[in-house]
């Protein structure tokens, strides 16, 4: 018991705490931070809301977007492909999660530079398009790079799904689609929820695919934070911002959960996280 | 690449070594065959010693410095004079490098500093007075005391001089009817107008803000509320005409998707020598100029490395293929000697006098002031 | 009992191939409309193929399949008016019981209203006797009830044919018969045709009118429960539909008058399938056709002297395991009448087992 305990605290509690003091601190003259009792990093949040809105803005929508990706893959990895192919498939999904992003980030640099897929528009005469440093760069990159977070657990349940159930509902006179809408989605909605989560939670702290991207021009809490404590070394502000970064997580997280279950009816065979 | 012709592969070095060690040819062959021996021949000054003589510095040396900065050649070399490999460490900006040190811990044993940050260095007890017994390759009489100076804090030196340059910009001129432009009025003009959607600029506080506020003809480093508010409205009208902010520009000039960028010297060399249409310029209205310098932090776990790698960097010979490497001017006169007078007289490393004259360099207090960071995060934001 | 020649359901010269494995082997069976038909045997020998290319979930490879006298080897299954209570039900887990029950009926196009879906789904539940369960859980359910939902939901779609495949195999041994009673009457009541796959040769035995037996892919032999026991094609089935006493011989004469001589004895009996003389076969005995009694019987009865080697109380009767020097271990079933006038046997006890020459049958060793 107490080795547990003291690891969680040591691990998640204790980081959160100095975070949570820093907050109320000051910037020191060079940076850093100096201890004080002060609102005023929290009354200057309104600084940081445009970094807050995109995040808003762009996480729902990459965590849809890797969604409306990821549930497609995710289905044909576990219904459909044949055993063989199942395994080199899901080998495939998983290697790019190897290497960094970071690199990974680099190819979509190029594909989506003035040489890459714009050179290609170019010459079937749609004329000049920017693609890289755009909002929609950033979403490339975001499915991208949080596609195997979610088709995992998707994948996962749609694996576990009892084939004879789809044997039932054909049986019971359902069509394919039907079926699909109304047994296989359903019961996959755990792997989505946990999915979805996933991607959502790990979205609103990501800096580095904006930053690279985006140009520098599409700027998350993240970047925010980033500039904050690397940059500008205001670690007191930067620690109000993560707070605050935290207080959002927190309340959508409860939203989301809270909409889930009414939306699941209360099952209780159906785990949200 | 034709500048790098000039050093030898690493088995070849070791080759030579050996032969040398054995005594199968004589020391004048060796130091000429591997480049060693340009310092010797040319200036008459000795090899150091204590780097060639395998004295127990340990097998590591952390430095952090820049991209595109450091010949790898040359730290194979050092490798295999002294046994010490070399960790490289790559940084954006002095602000990152700073944060760094603040926080602690970063295992540094030598590291790069910008002029304008020293004295906040020193003042924050963050770097130790060098000792000069240990880098006799540095030679003050022929460093420029105007890029070496800021070295000297309160009489003491913190810093050894690296390189030095200057702030402008990088045009695509076949995108202008092969004119540059030459001004950072036009520079943000043409930004809003015919280049819009082609221009990038460094995610750097100091030159972004810097070379905004020249466009009013206010000081590059200045902190005045008034001036910065014009500065940072300026930036936020060309902020959906931009590019990209970002420090490392080289690939969008390169694939033709940026036209114009903020650049550094050694980039701006680096695109010409590759794409001669890429034309380097300054601002006529001035901007940064700056100097680099190595320094030593307090607490370098293998200072006796750090100490033996400056001085092995700063060995005319190494220094001049560095400089033929990064494009950067150094301001050591033993170098510049053996350099070719058509290098001499490169206008993008040696920019002409009245507009040299012009630049500033950066003041101490931009690196530490919070409207300007402030200012900065709020553009990138916007 | 079905009427004779009203057929629902045909498979003719069906066969299913799974690469090199044959699952169906040319197989042929009509359903009659109404009629309660099993198919018995263990498990790979194709019976549950067949009952999937009723269902539609397989397409034969050859032959077709007949509803109605309509070939439908291409409807899938969601357009045949079939359905299945599956081996451990398929029951949707994010469904209540209710809405289990409606999903075939939320199917049906055009739309059927509200009202007339819950009053089905109701009349479905007291159909199975779970009345007010509507609202539960599948979760909540016991693996009885679940079964119970599982049938409302394949009867509530008043399907032509209603496939059961080993639909208790997972209930305990009382809650099956009750069951298997239930089921009866059920079939009766409804008037729908059922069709069991089933391993159980008491199952089969108890609740159908016809018995299809499969081996290998094939059948071997279709007959009401009476006719499979009392008149089986083969040893195989003979084995498998109740218990019988196998002794081997050669056949020393052919023809209606059979005779084989097993260990130095002539017996005559039937033989279904015509045997050669010389040939080598089985004399095959239920138990319930020997008697055991503690002195010789009468000449008109074959008897065979034999030990007692083990006892088993069924209740209603005795299952004694005897031992004789030639014929090796056989079973005997004694009635309890028989065994008030005899008095039990005790293990270990010596006693004399007989039959009439003429009951029993001859099978050749297939």
């Amino acid at each position: 018991m107490f080795p547990a305990t003291a690891w969680f605290v040591a691990m998640l509690v204790l980081p959160l705490i100095v975070v949570f003091v820093f907050s109320f601190g000051e910037r020191g003259p060079a940076g850093g931070y100096v201890p004080a009792f002060s609102f005023a990093n929290f009354l200057n949040l309104g600084a940081r809301w445009a970094a807050f809105k995109n995040t808003m803005v762009l996480a729902p929508i990459g965590t849809i977007a890797c969604l409306f990706i990821a549930y497609p893959l995710a289905y044909f990895l576990a219904v459909r492909a044949s055993a063989k192919w199942q395994t080199m498939l899901l080998i495939l999904v998983i290697v790019p999660f190897w290497t960094s992003i970071l690199i990974r980030s680099y190819a979509w640099i190029f594909l989506l530079g003035g040489k890459g897929l714009p050179n290609v528009f170019a010459a079937l005469g749609l004329g000049h398009i920017q693609l890289i440093n755009t909002p929609f760069a950033v979403l490339v990159g975001i499915v991208y790079g949080y596609l195997p977070l979610m088709v995992f657990p998707i994948y996962v349940s749609l694996e576990r799904l009892d084939k004879r159930l789809l044997e039932a509902a054909s049986d019971l006179g359902a069509p394919p689609l039907n079926t699909f809408l109304s047994v296989t989605l359903p019961l996959s909605m755990p792997g989505v929820a946990t999915g979805c989560m996933l991607v959502f939670i790990l979205l609103m702290g990501e800096f580095l695919i904006p930053a690279m991207l985006g140009g520098g021009k599409v700027f998350f809490v993240g970047n925010a934070l980033v500039d904050l404590f690397v940059q500008s070394r205001n670690w007191a502000f930067g620690s109000a911002v993560a707070v605050a970064l935290v207080l959002v997580m927190l309340v959508t997280v409860t939203a989301y959960m809270r909409f889930t279950r009414r939306w699941s009816g209360g099952r209780d065979d159906i785990s949200l996280m | 690449m034709s500048d790098r012709n000039d050093f030898i592969s690493r088995t070849k070095f070791m080759e030579e070594l050996m032969r040398y060690k054995k005594g199968s040819v004589s020391r004048r062959h060796f130091l000429g065959v591997t480049g060693l021996g340009l310092a010797t021949s040319v200036l008459g000054a000795t090899l150091s010693r204590q780097a060639m003589a395998q004295a127990n510095i340990g097998d590591r040396v952390v430095i952090a410095s820049w991209p595109n900065y450091h010949d790898p050649a040359d730290f194979e070399s050092f490798k295999a004079a002294t046994g010490a490999a070399v960790d490289l460490n790559v940084f954006g900006s002095n602000e990152e490098m700073l944060a760094k040190l603040q926080a602690g811990g970063t295992g540094w044993d030598v590291f790069v500093p910008t002029n304008y940050t020293i004295t906040t260095y020193v003042e924050l007890g963050l770097i130790e007075p060098l000792d000069m017994s240990k880098i006799p390759n540095y030679d003050a009489n022929a460093f420029d005391p105007r890029f070496a100076g800021p070295g000297t804090v309160d009489g003491k030196i913190y810093a050894v001089s690296k390189d030095w340059g200057t702030t402008g910009m990088a045009t695509n001129t076949a995108n202008n009817n092969s004119k540059a432009v030459t001004s950072w009025k036009e520079f943000w003009d043409i930004t809003q107008g015919a280049f819009s959607g082609r221009t990038t600029v460094h995610d750097y506080q100091l030159t972004t803000i810097g070379n905004a506020l020249k466009y009013f003809g206010y000081s590059f480093n200045s902190v005045d509320p008034k001036e910065l508010a014009d500065a940072e409205k300026l930036l936020l009208d060309v902020k959906p005409h931009l590019f990209a902010i970002t420090s490392d520009y080289q690939p969008a000039m390169r694939n033709g998707d940026a036209w114009l960028a903020m650049c550094w010297t050694g980039d701006g060399k680096q695109l010409n020598r590759d794409m001669p249409e890429i034309e380097y310029t300054l601002g006529k209205e001035g901007g940064e100029i700056w100097s680099d310098f190595y320094a030593v932090p307090i607490g370098a776990p293998h200072r006796d490395a750090a100490y033996a790698l400056i001085n092995y960097l700063l060995d005319p010979a190494i220094n001049m293929k560095e400089t033929l490497f990064h494009g950067q001017p150094v301001a050591d006169a033993r170098v510049n000697a053996m350099l070719t007078p058509e290098r001499l007289a490169d206008p993008i490393l040696y920019p002409a006098a009245e507009l040299l004259n012009a630049l500033e360099f950066g003041a101490a207090e931009t690196l530490t002031n919070p409207d300007r960071a402030e200012l900065m995060a709020r553009f990138k934001s916007a | 009992m079905a009427e004779q020649n009203d057929p629902i359901a045909e498979l003719r010269n069906t066969s299913k191939h799974y690469g090199k494995v044959i699952a169906a082997d040319n197989v042929s069976l009509t359903i009659q409309r109404g009629e309660f038909l099993s198919f018995l045997g263990p498990s790979g020998c194709g019976k549950t193929t067949a009952l999937r290319m009723l269902a539609g979930f397989e397409v034969p490879t050859s032959g077709d399949v007949l509803l109605d006298g309509q070939r439908v080897n291409d409807l899938p299954p969601y357009r045949r008016p079939i359905n299945m209570v599956f081996q451990h039900y398929a029951l949707f887990p994010h469904l209540t019981v209710f809405d289990n029950i409606a999903y075939g009926l939320r199917q049906q196009r055009p739309r059927l209203q509200k009202a007339e879906i819950a009053r089905a789904v109701d009349k479905a539940l007291d159909t199975v006797r779970l009345p007010g369960y509507g609202t539960r859980r599948i979760y909540e359910m016991s693996g009885g009830q679940q079964q119970r939902v599982a049938l409302a939901r394949a009867i509530v779609n008043e399907p032509k044919l209603l496939l059961l495949d080993e639909p208790m195999a997972a209930l305990d041994k009382k809650l099956r018969r009750d069951m298997q009673i239930e089921l009866q009457t059920l079939q009766r009541q409804l008037g729908i045709t059922f069709v069991l796959v089933t391993h159980d040769q008491e199952e089969a035995l108890s609740m159908s009118d016809r018995i299809c037996v499969m081996q290998g892919g094939k059948i071997v032999q279709i007959g009401s429960p009476r006719a499979l026991y009392d008149s089986p094609n083969t040893r195989y089935v003979a084995d498998f539909v109740g218990k019988t006493n196998f002794f081997a011989g050669v056949v020393t004469a052919s023809g209606d008058s059979c005779q084989i001589r097993v260990v130095g004895l002539n017996h005559t009996a039937n033989a279904p399938r015509s045997l050669v003389i010389g040939q080598t076969a089985s004399l095959c005995l239920r138990p319930e056709q020997i008697t055991l009694q503690r002195n010789a019987t009468p000449a008109d009865r074959i008897s065979v002297p034999v030990t007692i080697a083990a006892r088993i109380f069924l209740g209603e009767h005795t299952e004694y395991l005897v031992k004789n020097t030639d014929l090796g271990e056989f079973l005997v079933l004694v009635p309890r009448q028989a065994e008030a006038v005899e008095g039990a046997f005790e293990p270990g006890q010596a006693a004399h087992a007989s039959w009439r020459d003429g009951v029993g049958l001859i099978l050749g060793n297939d």
